[in-house]
């Protein structure tokens, strides 16, 4: 594990220990595809839901980054983000279970600025 | 024995049975992806999920044994939900152009792809994981619709044993299925058997096209286009068209030979004709190398990825090939030196000979530099069993209306010897009853195989059969041999040298023809089940429908050789029903 992926690591601890973070949107969505990709060495390519699933993750995350998401987005991501439970080992299980921590967390944050109508 | 819920039934099924199993036991279906039965239960595809009580997470069914007291849910909410989200995943790494597929109509992800309703909301259907088509002259593969489920792979390792299509995951995000890296099939150690093309449960993998340039070829009036199909072809082509797995040949032989007049060609042969040709060749051939001290065991050389096998493989056991032909390029070119120039007043040039084949590997044996005599190739195209579908379907011709129709081509008589050429043990049978007649002058005693390996057929490991017959004074010791493990296998036994082989029949797949890579896929049935049903399908025709069960009872093959190539073996005959062998090279990773 690289001290980058180490560092996220902690954060993410931070965030299920503290349960509250005050990030803005950009700041959370920045911060997620951080972790993401520093999981990809981790990766082993095997199993779709981990292998496809992060990639169409982070394209997701993208949309928000460029202001385009919708509610269609969001829920997309959450079903993504919990079909990581059907992943092969625990690679895309932890992915998964600690998406699912910030969507808990900081649901608000990501429902915000999708466009409703 | 466990008792397990399964979706709130109680069941008891036996200990360390896999989930997937269980449910089967009790009719519930889950569906899968990757998964072949002890060939691939890895669990890399994730379709076959289902909810475990206790778990967390979910579980793959193929791969996951029951315990006492588990309780499975298979359809629930989430189970669904995840099923569907996970085709989605895979589809949006899909080139979807379906219509142009190969697959066509067979594809198991597209009727994953219905049956769970997936709507794509976010990110439409893609644009392939590669774009790279590496050829082939036998088989070919498209990596835009890679679905990464590893079939092939298994298929290659554990059924064939030639370990050439590999899983390259160095970039887990990205990785792929592929021969060696920048590299055809032709260069790498690939047999052609075309297995990988049965199991794939996309268009990835698939036979090299020639219907194109036979449909060009038809529409050509400067061509005169000659047809042949093989013995087991008549075993399956009904198969596409809703006749169950093992109808009678006589059923459907007739409408075969309609459809090709439908379908335009110019006229109409039967391989069966150069199977009897074969046997009288192949049969003088072992007489001779028994006689006069050739070189013994002497191997039937009608399966080409067989031959290739041991071009590769086993170079040092070359000469124990037979030199004769493999049936349909022996027929390939009597049609074009004596059938066309003789009884059509045809140039040999100006015929276009495409035989229709269970296999994809004869596609590749076709391109072989032997294969040509007077600078004439022997046969010009190949097409599978489901290329020929595809036409018939094409040309919206109504196969179950067909009205039977005899070939009146001399070529297109043939007797049972021919016809159970297509099924493993087949060769070999037909064979020895020539043999036996022309050095006894008696019928043969009926051979009773004893199993050697595998004693019912099995798909993943092949079958090695062997018996010891008496002609003329001489014991002949004789073995059947089909599929990739007991190949390897039987080289052990003949390398390790405790008993003096004489005759034995290699086929590269399991069952023989009737198992071939260009056959219809069956779905519903286990391999075994098919292969035993099209065999049974080639032997009742043998024994009940034709009068005549003995190659050189053919009066037609006498007739050729009256007016063609002399006697068997002799300068003619070695001209155009014989080949050479030589050394293959191959790129290894």
């Amino acid at each position: 594990m690289t001290t980058e992926s180490l560092d996220v690591n902690k954060l993410f601890e931070k965030w299920i220990l503290d349960a509250d973070t005050k990030m803005d949107e950009i700041d959370l969505v920045l911060k997620i595809k951080e972790y993401l990709e520093s999981q990809h060495p981790e990766i082993c390519g095997k199993c779709t839901p981990c292998r496809d699933g992060v990639v169409r993750i982070e394209t997701l995350l993208d949309k928000y980054v460029d202001g385009t998401a919708t509610l269609k987005t969001l829920k997309e991501l959450e079903s993504l983000v919990y079909n990581l439970r059907a992943s092969r080992c625990s690679v895309g299980l932890d992915i998964g279970k600690n998406i699912e921590v910030v969507l808990e967390n900081n649901y608000h944050v990501l429902y915000k600025p999708v466009k409703k109508y | 024995m466990a008792t397990i819920t399964i979706n709130d039934i109680p069941v008891k099924v036996k200990n360390g049975i896999t989930i997937l199993k269980a449910c089967e036991s009790i009719g519930v279906k889950i569906p899968t992806l990757c998964f072949i039965e002890e060939i691939n239960e890895i669990g890399f595809c994730r379709i076959c999920v289902v909810e475990v009580e206790g778990e967390q997470d979910l579980v793959s069914a193929c791969n996951t044994e029951v315990t006492n007291g588990m309780v499975v849910k298979t359809d629930s909410k989430l189970v669904l939900d995840s099923r569907a989200n996970t085709l989605k995943l895979l589809a949006s790494k899909h080139k979807f152009n379906c219509w142009t597929c190969p697959k066509d109509g067979e594809c198991e992800f597209y009727d994953l792809l219905k049956t769970y309703d997936v709507v794509f909301d976010e990110f439409g259907p893609g644009i392939g994981r590669g774009t790279e088509v590496i050829p082939g002259s036998g088989i070919s593969m498209d990596q835009s619709k890679c679905i990464l489920c590893k079939r092939c792979v298994a298929v290659c390792k554990e059924v064939v044993t030639a370990k050439v299509l590999k899983f390259r995951d160095d970039d887990g995000m990205n990785p792929f299925v592929s021969p060696t890296v920048g590299l055809s099939f032709d260069e790498t150690g690939c047999l052609f058997c075309g297995e990988c093309v049965k199991v794939c449960p996309t268009g990835t993998l698939h036979e090299t096209d020639h219907a194109r340039k036979v449909e060009a070829m038809l529409r050509d009036p400067s061509k005169f286009v000659i047809v042949q199909a093989a013995p087991s072809v008549r075993a399956s082509i009904g198969e596409v068209f809703g006749y169950v797995v093992g109808t009678p040949v006589k059923e459907i032989e007739g409408k075969m030979y309609k459809a090709f007049k439908l379908l335009g060609f110019d006229n109409i042969t039967d391989v069966n004709w150069a199977a009897d040709l074969t046997v009288m060749e192949e049969g003088t051939e072992l007489i001779d190398r028994l006689q006069n001290g050739g070189k013994l065991p002497m191997f039937t050389s009608c399966c080409p990825s067989w031959v290739r096998y041991t071009e590769l493989y086993k170079p040092e056991y070359i000469e124990n090939l037979s030199s004769a032909k493999s049936p349909h390029m022996m027929q390939g070119s009597l049609i074009k030196h004596y059938y066309a120039p003789k009884y059509l007043k045809k140039d040999p040039r100006e015929v276009f000979v495409v035989s229709v084949m269970p296999c994809t590997s004869k596609k590749y044996e076709i391109e072989r530099p032997e294969m040509e005599s007077d600078g004439v190739r022997d046969v010009d195209a190949v097409l599978t069993v489901r290329e020929l579908a595809k036409m018939i379907k094409r040309k919206g011709i109504n196969f179950r209306h067909l009205e039977d129709y005899v070939p009146v081509s001399p070529l297109a008589k043939f007797t049972g010897a021919g016809t159970i050429f297509g099924a493993s043990g087949g060769v070999m049978e037909a064979s020895l009853r020539t043999v036996s007649e022309i050095l006894t002058k008696e019928p043969l005693e009926p051979i009773d195989y004893k199993f050697i390996m595998g004693s019912t057929l099995e798909y993943s490991k092949g079958v090695i059969k062997e018996a010891t017959v008496t002609i003329a004074g001489n014991k002949l010791n004789i073995a059947v041999v089909n599929g990739g493990v007991a190949l390897k296998e039987m080289y052990r036994r003949i390398d390790e040298g405790k008993k003096q082989y004489h005759f034995i029949e290699f086929m590269a797949c399991s069952g023989g023809c009737v198992n071939g890579g260009g056959m219809p896929i069956v779905y519903d049935l286990p391999a075994h089940e098919v292969i035993v049903k099209r065999s049974d399908a080639l032997y009742t025709q043998d024994q009940q429908d034709l009068p005549l069960r003995k190659s050189h009872e053919n009066k037609t093959v006498l007739k050729a050789y009256e007016e063609f190539l002399g006697k068997p073996g002799s300068e003619v005959s070695h001209k155009h029903c014989h080949t050479t062998y030589s050394q293959k090279e191959y790129r290894n990773e």
